[in-house]
């Protein structure tokens, strides 16, 4: 089963890699919307450490927010096993 | 449908996380009284393929794009409450590590996108009955999927509305019809790919998922 789990990962990063240079970089629903009614986006509270999926030290942005997208993946991925055992009873 | 911060006041931030909190309380007693350990390599490879999907934006209209929001595609692979929890992550890694959505206004985001996409299971099975009939099962998934976002921009819609940002623009009156009218549109592709996703799923390796099989039962019980 662990294998399956595996591929499924394995799946993600490919598919991320293939489909991202094909994403469209138009704003989204909510962007179009305040576009639309001429709102400016506002300095955001807390900048994160890669605003916008790019690591700011890469130049081609392809590779920058490729890296930054493979980052996320391990990162939800981790933080969602920790939750995954904090959520769950061990099997007897 | 990430909302920025400054987009809200902080009434309506501090609303949304209030409601948002019970919620998410309420999905982790439900969420521990139900699932085996089985589970947690499940959700944390979901999760990751969600965040993923969210990055990739798909052209709608006049130069707008959306992308998968993934509740209900979640919710179908892990329940409910495990969805609920599991998408909070994904919202809250964006808005830490990418700034995608506030941090203020992460729990309007957690409402809008985790708790709705999460109880979508609901509207499923409410509309599936009986979930042997795989037609209508996918049917489901569909429109609740579709749903799921409209609900979501209405609320979204509702929240940037009461900030004096949009107030000026013409507050609620102004934010929900376009809200609602893009996320129409966007719905549409979310209802595309959870329902491509699930059916494919569901035939490829239909022990997965585990969601629709606590939709094969009267209550939620364990996974096994």
């Amino acid at each position: 089963m662990l294998k399956q789990y595996l591929k499924a990962l394995i799946l993600t990063l490919a598919f991320l890699s293939i489909l991202l240079p094909l994403a469209s970089n138009a704003p989204d629903g909510l962007e179009r919307v305040a576009e639309t009614l001429g709102i400016e986006e506002q300095k955001p509270a807390w900048e994160g450490l890669m605003p916008d999926y790019t690591l700011p030290t890469i130049d081609n942005p392809y590779i920058s927010t490729l890296l930054a997208g493979f980052f996320g993946v391990f990162l939800v991925l981790g933080v969602s096993f920790i939750l995954g055992i904090a959520i769950t009873k061990p099997n007897r | 449908m990430h909302i920025p911060d400054g987009y809200l006041t902080p009434e309506t931030c501090a609303l949304t996380y209030a409601i948002s909190i019970i919620f998410l309380v309420w999905s982790w007693k439900r969420a521990r009284a139900a699932y085996s350990r089985s589970l947690a390599p499940l959700l944390a490879v979901s999760s990751a393929f969600v965040f993923a999907a969210q990055m990739i934006n798909f052209p709608i209209l006049y130069g707008t794009s959306g992308h998968l929001v993934g509740g209900t595609f979640l919710s179908m692979l892990l329940g409910p409450y495990a969805a609920i929890l599991s998408m909070t992550i994904v919202l809250l890694m964006q808005a830490l590590f990418f700034a995608d959505g506030g941090v203020f206004t992460f729990g309007a985001n957690v409402f809008n996108m985790a708790i709705i996409g999460g109880l979508s299971f609901f509207l499923v099975k409410l509309l599936t009955k009986n979930p042997q009939r795989t037609g209508r099962l996918f049917m489901s998934i569909s429109f609740a999927s579709w749903l799921s976002v409209v609900i979501g921009a209405l609320a979204c819609g509702l929240q940037i509305g009461f900030s004096p940002v949009f107030s000026d623009v013409g507050g609620i009156v102004a934010t929900v019809p376009a809200m609602l009218f893009w996320h129409a549109l966007i719905g549409l592709g979310e209802a595309a790919i959870t329902t491509t996703l699930t059916s494919q799923l569901h035939r490829l390796q239909p022990m997965v998922l585990n969601g629709l099989i606590i939709l094969r039962r009267k209550h939620v019980e364990t996974i096994p």
